[in-house]
């Protein structure tokens, strides 16, 4: 069921487009397709998208003395991070809009232009980006792609309905996407993001180094920060549920233990059958779960049904997307104290 | 307890698996109601239609609302609606035929919610509730908002049942009995709109087809009678609710696809063993 999904993950404009095609020849194999895709999972590793096409590597490219680096990033949280290291020196764009749920995200025709006029695409990697291989295809492959949470040790998804073994079981192994919600691992984008960098624009090394520098610090003060934070949360209310799996990281690395997930495997692209949502509604009581964590992207009607049921409250954070810079998680250090902040509201 | 009232019991002690067997019961018997008359006029083409073509009110009506439930239901009615009326006075003139009218109008409208959905680039996903379903997530308002309109296309079936009986059997004895049939045409088709939105829930724009015909196309094999055949679609239409839920519950596939595949297994059922005309009926028949 995977292997399909992964073979061809159009988002959702094509899928229509399947739809509408069924009245005509294509008959039920758009429909099984459909159907396949409506239940079933995301990628998760980046190793199983399939053969990528050979991507340039990274090097020194001639810039006049004023001309900027053109830097593409799709995530808002990525090109965050590409921005403190970039500074002024580079020219970036951001692929997705705010608010975009990066595993639902669909390109247009203006940003394989826009990937193809820049230097370098930094991407998130791990199979979070569904849409990028056919966007590096059509852009003509001639730009230089980092993934910048190469490095990172990455963890499979974690308690997806851990009572339920058998479901647990279906997508053991797979890689957790969501590296971004431990501090730490965004470390490891930062000096991916500063050697690369260096390299495409070696002689403005120095300052992207500064920068990277000073960002690490104000990573490592974030992380001391969250320990501090979550002390006030006692051990046995740190079972998170959210709509979709993404506090593998943020559990590991703090002491939680993510209960469960109302969409199995690590997208939101999938809807729950009765037994897994009964399955999750189990884990909620037998855990003392006190809130269902929904991402500002997500549909809350599930969660808001089972939150009801088990009279507990639904929480909003922020989970694949900033908000807008006036917002209360406009960079990636915000959306950290945002979350972080919501998580001991609710469990504390 | 008893192992098998343990499987049957089970699943009830989740509200959730409750109001979506309460919903599924509603909607597959508004549906088998209303089904019976678009099967025997040959209406399955357009009542696939209607689903997909409100697929623009249900955009608009999330863009203006940014997800509320209400208005998305109120602007998926009124698109359903205005197509059925759009499809109804284009078929009646002269220039096209219907199921032409149909086509057009259909594909053309789903066309335009894609347009619209393309434009709201971060929240595309959530639109997959409406295309396959989401009746896990029946809140108790959504139940009363149901169970109203159920009771209202119910109603009006049940007021104008001996004259969609003869608009349905006998077209030219309508025109004899000066029966209004054009109002009842467009009546039936905004029957069929209602029905649509207050099923879209269960098992969304993709597989509603199904729910409106299979059970009366079932109920067509085993009776010709329109009563009988109302009481029996509405059953199959209500068991299958059931049973796809129970489907869901113990096999873990999504909901609202168990309840369509419920349904085509007991029409498959019936077109083989119908006592009337079953496959093997006839073959015994013909081998004796």
């Amino acid at each position: 069921m995977n292997s399909l999904a992964l073979k061809g993950n159009p988002g959702d404009g094509e899928r229509m487009a399947i739809m509408s095609g069924r009245h005509q020849a294509f008959g039920l194999w758009g429909l099984l397709l459909l159907i396949v895709m409506a239940h079933g999972c995301a990628p998760g590793g980046s190793t199983e998208v399939g053969p990528r096409a050979p991507v340039p590597p990274v090097s020194a490219v001639g810039l006049a003395p004023d001309e900027p680096l053109r830097v593409v990033a799709t995530t808002s949280i990525v090109a965050d991070v590409v921005r403190n290291v970039g500074g002024d020196a580079i020219a970036l764009t951001q692929l997705m809009p705010l608010g975009a749920d990066p595993h639902a995200f669909e390109s247009t025709p203006q940003d394989a232009g826009v990937i193809s006029d820049a230097h370098v695409v930094f991407i998130n990697g791990v199979g979070l980006e569904v849409f990028m291989d056919r966007l590096l295809a059509s852009a003509g492959g001639n730009t230089p792609v980092v993934t910048v949470s190469d490095g990172i040790r990455l963890l499979a998804f974690a308690g997806e309905h851990a009572d339920d073994e058998a479901l647990a079981d279906e997508d053991h192994g797979e890689d957790d996407p969501h590296v971004w919600f431990d501090p730490n691992n965004v470390k490891v984008w930062v000096a991916n993001i500063e050697s690369a960098l260096s390299e495409l624009d070696p002689d403005r090394a120095t300052t992207y180094r500064e920068n990277a520098q000073a960002y690490l610090a104000e990573l490592d003060a974030l992380d001391g920060w969250i320990r501090e934070a979550v002390t006030v949360i006692p051990e046995d209310r740190r079972g998170l549920v959210i709509d979709h799996s993404v506090f593998t990281y943020f559990a590991h690395a703090y002491g939680f233990e993510q209960v469960g997930t109302i969409t199995t495997g690590g997208s939101t692209l999938s809807q729950p059958s009765a037994r897994e949502m009964a399955a999750l509604q189990e884990a909620i009581v037998d855990h003392g779960v006190r809130a269902i964590f929904v991402s500002t992207t997500v549909n809350p009607r599930m969660a808001e049904q089972l939150a009801r049921d088990t009279g507990i409250q639904v929480v909003p954070i922020y989970t694949g997307s900033l908000s807008d810079a006036s917002g209360p998680a406009g960079t990636y250090l915000a959306f950290m104290r945002y979350d972080v902040g919501r998580i001991v509201e609710a469990l504390r | 307890m008893a192992p098998l009232l343990e499987i049957l019991v089970a699943p009830l002690r989740y509200p959730f698996m409750v109001r979506g067997i309460v919903a599924a019961i509603l909607v597959g018997i508004v549906c088998a109601l209303v089904g019976t008359y678009m099967v025997l006029r040959g209406m399955a083409f357009l009542g696939d239609a209607l689903a997909h073509s409100i697929l623009p009110g249900i955009a608009v009506g999330y863009i203006v609302s940014g997800g509320g439930r209400g208005p998305i239901f109120w602007w998926g009615l009124g698109t359903g609606i205005l197509t059925a009326l759009g499809i109804g006075a284009l078929g009646k003139g002269a220039q096209v035929k219907e199921d032409t009218a149909i086509g057009i109008i259909f594909s053309g409208m789903f066309a335009l919610g894609i347009a619209l959905i393309s434009t709201m680039r971060s929240y595309a996903v959530d639109l997959s509730h409406f295309l396959f379903g989401d009746v896990l997530g029946v809140s108790p308002s959504d139940l009363w908002l149901t169970a109203g309109l159920a009771v209202l296309v119910s109603v009006i079936v049940f007021v104008f049942y001996k004259e969609f009986l003869v608009l349905a059997f006998d077209s030219t004895l309508a025109e004899t009995l000066r029966f209004p049939s054009g109002f009842l045409h467009y009546l039936l088709m905004v029957l069929i709109a209602l029905t649509i939105v207050v099923a879209l829930q269960t098992v969304g724009i993709a597989l509603m087809v199904a729910m409106l015909t299979t059970p009366a196309a079932t109920a067509y094999l085993l009776t010709k009678r329109m009563a009988p055949m109302m009481g029996i679609a509405a059953l199959i239409g209500a068991v299958s609710g059931i049973v796809g839920l129970y489907l869901s519950y113990y096999v873990s596939v999504a909901s609202g696809a168990a309840i369509v595949l419920v349904c085509t297994g007991i029409f498959l059922l019936a077109l083989l063993f119908s006592p009337r005309r079953g496959i093997v009926r006839g073959w015994l028949q013909s081998r004796g």
